[in-house]
């Protein structure tokens, strides 16, 4: 029975992953990887790490992902597939690297994890994988990165609101309402909109141009 | 035996039990939402001076039914615009996680039925409310895909809303269950009911029980939080394209919705099937307590429906991160403090 539901969720798994990569479409893109987040949590319940599968599907699937979702559905029209950037440089980097990272993962399988098909794998204990045994975890064995790691989101946090602020925020108008210190930023340091488009400059160089729908598009215009 | 992958149970029961167990709670669950629906436009009538629906059956009891029937013998059709597949499944995912997240709730401990240990509720996981939050977070997908595959503006301004709104709000809900889940010291929704024995949490935990009810109304969609689907100002929302069989899909998963969190209410905060004033509970007794206390916040969700107007979408989102965020940060603070001075 386990097996089944480890087949299952594995090939979702690795269905999920290539479809992240082959989608042309950045929105199905985002739902392959939705269903890659899925099918790791199923893989991690089959491990009896029902927090971590929990965890995986509030944050990833349930927050990272949504935002993603979010973004795509708003500023990546449907009409404009993800197109290859960079030169001929990028693309024979990205296969060498691809290739590093591929006999990496065969030299960590064959050199640990074949001795272990046969076997019954790790002994479960009673409790494994619970919130409290994750719990106890983090606060006496793993105590110093749990620290750092909650500083790290602290940090990241705070600094969302101070750009958040800087360019405005969510409200129009004059962003020095809401800005308690008013510090010039220079261009092309992370507005959405330089993110999506690849554009930069001041908002009166970005004008929008009118929103018309390409030639032959049957949903554009929307 | 196979051993079961999830939920760390503390005994085993025959796999015709768990079978028996999710069809009765699922029956049962379907059972709820026409009669919510029937009391909820009846109760509407009353408060807006009216009758409500009196015409089929006896007091408009068969409207629901009537209503079943129309829905699925209307003709299926979508938008040119719109993407086949999305389309379809969207509503599926909608009812599969509200189906799934009803298992969560317990209707009763553990009684003896012919010889038989069986544990009055569908699943009593180890990480309780993580996995009513984790159905929560797929259930978003199916308003979203569905409002973005419709192709339709106001579908799309809707999912958007729902995208936003739901975020915003499962932080709160999740904060508010943190003091519970310190008071009682377990995540497992028995665990938390048999932990109120004495005191029910809503005391205790009254800020923590206000945050809940008011982060509820949000992730349910229900008015006043309603944006997702603002008829005055979006047609109706995510579901605008929509129509017939999968229409209908989307509304019982929120009726669905709102029995779950009915239910997740008076298992967390209201001692699930414990009686007050330490009266002991007969097992076969134990569904219908949890029923009937259900059935108070049903009526309370219609009765905020009938009052409060919708809330404009900014005093939407200052209310959820200025004021219930921080509210619920205060209060699992201060719970965690007075846990640990009286340990």
């Amino acid at each position: 029975m386990a097996a089944v539901f480890f087949f299952i969720a594995g090939l979702g798994a690795i269905a999920g992953a290539i479809g992240v990569v082959t989608t042309r479409n950045p929105f199905y893109a985002v739902l392959a990887l939705v269903g890659h987040l899925l099918s790791l949590a199923a893989l991690f319940l089959l491990l009896r790490a029902e927090f971590v599968a929990a965890a995986q599907v509030v944050v990833y699937a349930g927050a990272v992902m949504v935002l993603y979702v979010f973004v795509v559905a708003y500023v990546g029209g449907q009409a404009d597939p993800v197109r290859v950037a960079g030169g001929p440089a990028l693309k024979v980097g990205a296969v060498v690297f691809a290739a590093l990272l591929a006999i990496e993962l065969f030299i960590a399988v064959l050199g640990s994890g074949l001795k272990a098909l046969d076997s019954e794998g790790a002994p479960y204990e009673a409790g494994f994988g619970t919130p409290g045994a994750i719990g106890e975890l983090f606060l006496t064995r793993f105590l110093f990165p749990f620290e750092a790691a909650s500083f790290l989101l602290l940090i990241a946090a705070v600094g969302a609101v101070v750009l958040a602020r800087r360019r405005g925020g969510l409200v129009g108008g004059d962003p020095r309402d809401l800005a308690p210190v008013d510090v010039p930023r220079p261009l092309g340091t992370g507005t959405m909109r330089e993110a999506v488009s690849g554009q930069v400059g001041t908002p009166a160089e970005l004008a929008e141009p009118p929103v018309t729908a390409p030639a032959g598009d049957e949903r554009g215009g929307w | 035996m196979i051993s079961l992958p999830f939920a760390d149970v503390t005994y085993y029961e025959p796999w015709w039990v768990q079978i028996i167990k999710a069809i009765v709670i699922f029956a049962v669950g379907l059972q709820l939402v026409p009669v919510v629906l029937v009391v909820e436009r009846k109760l509407l009538g009353r408060f807006q001076h009216r009758y409500g629906p009196n015409r089929v059956g006896p007091f408009g009891a068969l409207q629901p039914l009537a209503d079943i029937v129309k829905l699925a013998t209307k003709e299926q059709f979508r938008p040119r615009t719109s993407i086949g597949w999305l389309f379809a499944i969207a509503p599926v995912i909608s009812i599969l996680t509200a189906v799934a997240a009803l298992s969560l709730v317990p209707f009763g401990g553990v009684v003896d039925i012919f010889g038989t240990d069986v544990g009055l509720y569908g699943v009593d996981v180890s990480i309780g409310p993580l996995y009513l939050f984790a159905f929560g977070a797929v259930a978003f997908y199916g308003i979203m895909l569905g409002g973005w595959s419709s192709g339709s503006k106001y579908s799309f301004l809707g999912s958007m809303r729902a995208a936003a709104q739901l975020i915003s709000y499962e932080v709160s809900q999740g904060l508010a269950l943190v003091g519970v889940v310190m008071t009682a010291g377990t995540l497992s929704m028995s665990g938390i009911v048999e932990a109120q024995e004495g005191m029910w949490y809503v005391i205790p935990q009254f800020v923590g029980f206000i945050i809940f009810l008011t982060a509820s109304f949000a992730e349910t969609n229900r008015p006043p939080f309603d944006l997702v689907e603002a008829d005055a100002e979006l047609v109706g929302g995510y579901n605008t394209e929509y129509g017939g069989g999968r229409f209908a899909s989307y509304f019982f998963a929120e009726y669905l919705n709102v029995v779950v969190v009915s239910g997740i209410v008076v298992t967390v905060f209201f001692g699930g099937w414990l009686l007050p004033f330490g009266i002991d509970t007969p097992g076969w007794l134990q569904p219908f307590v949890v029923l009937f206390k259900m059935t108070f916040f049903i009526v309370f969700f219609i009765w905020i429906r009938a009052t409060l107007p919708r809330l404009r979408y900014d005093q939407l989102m200052s209310f959820g991160w200025k004021v219930l965020l921080p509210l619920a940060t205060l209060n699992a603070l201060v719970t965690a403090i007075v846990v640990v001075a009286t340990d």
